[in-house]
This record gives C-alpha cells, structure tokens and sequence, in this order.
C-alpha cells in the first residue's frame, strides 16, 4: 500500500516536472491579458507579451554584455509580520541582479497614479529619455509584477523593452547576486505617504 | 508547489550547460597552464557575493550574540540539508552533534531571511544531543548556520549553503481557517527502543506557524503572523528540550530529537504560539524489551 502510494506520488512528481520546465512552459496556456494584469499577481504568466521580447538567461547575459540595459526589478519588498516580537531579529536584504534598479511592486495593477508616474519618470531617467534603449523587467518566476512593468512600458511607446520571465532566481542559477537597496525615488513616496 | 518542484528540471539544464561550458572553457586553458584562474569578472562576482555574506553573517551574528567569541568547528556540529531543496517552505534540516555530552543548546540561523533566528534549542538532562532534525523556509540562497553553546559557555559554529527561494511567502494552498484546522493536534512516534540506546522520537504538530509574509492572492492582504514560539518537552520531571522558535519553521512543524535511555514517566508537550495558543498533550514512551 506504502510503496504503491509512494509510486504513484513519484509518478505525480514526474508529470508536474515535465510539465513545468520552466516559466515560459507553465502547464496550463496562459493568453495574454487585454492590456496590464489585475487578477491575483502570484501564478503561472503568459509564454510572450506582445511589442516586448521574453528573453531567458542565455540572452540576457547577451543582452547585458552587447547592450548595458536598465534593469527593472519590481519584486515585492519583505515587510515585517505584524505581530513578530521587537527583540527578533529582523534584517531584510534584497538580493538581485547587479546593476539593477529595485522599485518594489512597480508592476502591481491596479498602480496608484503617484505611483505609476514615478515609475514612468524613474524609467525616463534612467534610459536617458531615450524609448529605444533596451530595458529588462523582471522579479521571481510565476509573478505578474514584471510582465506589468514590461507591458506598462511598451504601452508608453518603449520599443525595446525585455521581460525576464525567470527573474531573480533565473539569474543566481548562473551568476552571484547583490544586496541592493531600493530606488531612492521609489523609498521617498512611499515614506512620504506614510507620513500623511 | 509546482514552482518548487519545477526548478530543480530548468536547474539540472542549467548545470549541464555551465558543466558543458566549464569544461570547454577549461581545456584551451588548461594547455595553457591557466586552468585555475577563472575570468576576472565572474573571479570579482564570486568574491563580492562570499564577502557580502560574511558580512551579513557577522551582523546577524552581533545581534543574536553581541561580542562573545564564536569559534569555527567541524566536530562539535554539523548541517546537513540538501543542497538543492525541492520545496523552499519545507527544507529538512538535520544537526549532528557527536560530541552530545558537551553540549547544552543549539541555534540554527538562516543568514539570507529576513528573520534570520529561525531557532533555539536548549537540551536537559532527559535529552541525547546527538541529532535534531527540523525543517525550515529558507527565502533565498543562503548560508544556514549552526551555533553550538557548549555546557563550559563556549560558541562554535558551522555553516551549509542551500540552494532555495521564495520558502517564506510562499502561500499553503488552502484558506487560512482550513490552514488552521485541528491546530495544536500533535503526534509523537518513537524509533524501536533498544537497551541502552537513546530513542530517536517524532514531535508533529499541526500548526500553520503562518509567516506574516504570505499574502492572500485574492484579497492581497498578508496573513498575520501566527508560530509556534515554544515548545517544552519534559519526561517525568526531567526536562528533554525547549525550543524556541520563529516564523522560519515550516508549517505543520515535525522535529526529531533524541531521549536519553532509561528515562521513566510519561513525555508531556507544551508548545504555545504567538498569539496565546497553548497546547498540551502527554504521550507514553515505550520501554526497551530484553
């Protein structure tokens, strides 16, 4: 009985890896929504979003190397559990691709409109106003906030915008990682409307 | 789930590829009689990542400990984990302590979560120290450290890197209330007990030990934080353990640990949570036969 339950567990876990190789292969064909993204932000993505090109690591080390892209992380920022004592440590760090520019929840939809204009000036800047430079979302696999980045960005007229389904995890496979701290830009809104 | 489970298949291609690469690369080099010096870049990259750790090591470190001596060592404790875990929110995690008699606690600290106490173990005189097994969220690729306090109020440590991520946000599934049923039910099993030998037992509790960082998808707001904080094991009066733990430690918890031979009485679980849980329950352990 043991042994056949093991089996047929196994036999499950085989199917769910086929399935599931990778982002870009989610088990279930997810269409490209109309426009950004407002269901739940956690689950499997869409294998292309149309006017970006979806890249993996291969050609993003490419990309990195012939075309120095800005690169957009919009993972979530850890926050603290309401309810974890004061004298626990707690010591967030975010580790990312070097180089990256971290604007927490960027790609979340619906996006306040202080928050979308920032996002959109922060890009601007960084790309030196120019909407042909490469740029690159990205945050975890299975997670929407990059494809909404990427998508509000070819929705603004940027032409060479790359989504990086395999996001943080894709990159540490290959490479090392780096503590980086969030845009200053992005930190100061969101201190700012904490004060009000 | 199927994310966890899916990584380790792009991981293996991924391992191919740079085995592949390495290989290539390192023969035009090897002929060349360079084959150790990596390129300058990803030499600097490697570099960085190890020292940024130790860094973040040694700030952890001051937080729990302060100032007092930690020393490296490879017999007083040792991790084992895998080095590629299947699912980030229940990574196994097995401490060895072969020198058992010396030691009076262990912590076990996940350096790279963002509460990186995940616990602490303090044995009593009803304990064997040789091997605790727990398992753990790990959040991103970290180094596990263990600290032993030996019972002279010495600090040795060791460390493992383990491959995981996303093990503290990850959500469980199922709503919060179906989370939540029968918490505080517990099970304890117990090896086969031989004369003389220590009896390896298995606490379960079920518990969703909620992290604080799991967000619900639909109504996106985070689950409050809701663990198991304590856990007292006593055998007759004898204390066996106390652990102290975090919202690092997965849900439904299972912990292995070990009972000296030759104890008498019942085995009776305390364990409260957070938020006032408290539970209690009393198990009988077998006697070893002739």
């Amino acid at each position: 009985m043991r042994r056949r339950l093991l089996r047929i567990a196994a036999a499950g876990t085989a199917l769910l890896l086929l399935a599931a190789a990778g982002p870009a292969d989610s088990p279930v064909n997810v269409p490209e929504p109309d426009g950004i993204w407002t269901g739940p932000q956690r689950g499997y993505t869409p294998a292309t979003l149309s006017g970006a090109t979806v890249i993996d690591i291969d050609a993003l080390d490419a990309l990195i190397a012939r075309d120095r892209p800005v690169l957009l992380d919009v993972s979530l920022a850890d926050r603290r559990p309401a309810g974890l004592p004061a004298d626990r440590p707690w010591l967030p760090a975010h580790r990312s691709v070097p180089g990256a520019v971290w604007m927490a929840n960027a790609g979340a939809a619906p996006l306040d409109p202080a928050h979308e204009a920032l996002f959109l000036k922060r890009v601007a800047d960084l790309t030196g106003g120019d909407k042909g430079r490469a740029v690159v979302a990205f945050c975890h696999p299975e997670c929407w906030g990059s494809w909404n980045a990427a998508k509000r960005l070819v929705l603004q007229g940027y032409t060479r915008v790359h989504w990086f389904p395999e996001g943080i995890e894709g990159w540490q496979e290959r490479h090392p990682t780096t503590v980086i701290p969030e845009d200053s830009a992005w930190t100061a809104l969101a201190n700012g409307e904490a004060q009000r | 789930m199927i994310h966890a489970l899916a990584k380790p298949v792009l991981n293996r291609a991924v391992l191919v590829r740079s085995i592949l690469a390495a290989v290539t690369l390192a023969a035009p080099l090897a002929t060349a009689g360079a084959a150790l010096v990596p390129s300058p870049a990803h030499a600097a990259g490697a570099s960085d990542d190890e020292a940024e750790r130790l860094a973040r090591w040694k700030e952890i470190q001051k937080s729990i400990f302060g100032d007092k001596t930690i020393t490296a060592t490879d017999s007083l404790v040792k991790v084992d984990a895998p080095v590629r875990a299947m699912d980030a929110s229940l990574v196994p995690i097995t401490l060895t302590m072969p020198e058992k008699d010396r030691v009076a606690a262990v912590h076990l600290i996940i350096d790279d979560n963002p509460s990186p106490y995940a616990a602490h173990i303090a044995f009593g005189p009803g304990a064997d120290a040789g091997e605790i097994k727990l398992r753990v969220r790990v959040n991103n690729y970290t180094n596990i450290h263990a600290v032993v306090e030996t019972r002279d109020g010495q600090l040795f440590e060791t460390t493992k890197f383990v491959k995981a991520s996303g093990g503290c946000s990850a959500p469980m599934g199922m709503s919060d209330e179906e989370a939540m049923k029968g918490m505080g039910d517990m099970k304890l099993k117990f090896a086969e007990a031989q004369p003389g030998r220590p009896v390896e037992a298995t606490l379960m509790i079920r518990h969703p030990n909620f992290s604080g960082m799991q967000m619900n998808q639909i109504t996106r707001d985070y689950t409050p934080a809701r663990y198991i904080n304590k856990i007292a094991i006593t055998r007759g009066d004898k204390t066996v353990l106390t652990l102290d733990g975090d919202i690092s430690i997965s849900s439904n918890p299972v912990i292995n640990f070990g009972l000296q031979p030759g104890g008498q009485g019942p085995i009776k679980v305390v364990a409260s949570d957070n938020q006032n849980g408290r539970w209690e329950h009393s198990f009988t352990a077998p006697s070893a036969t002739n």
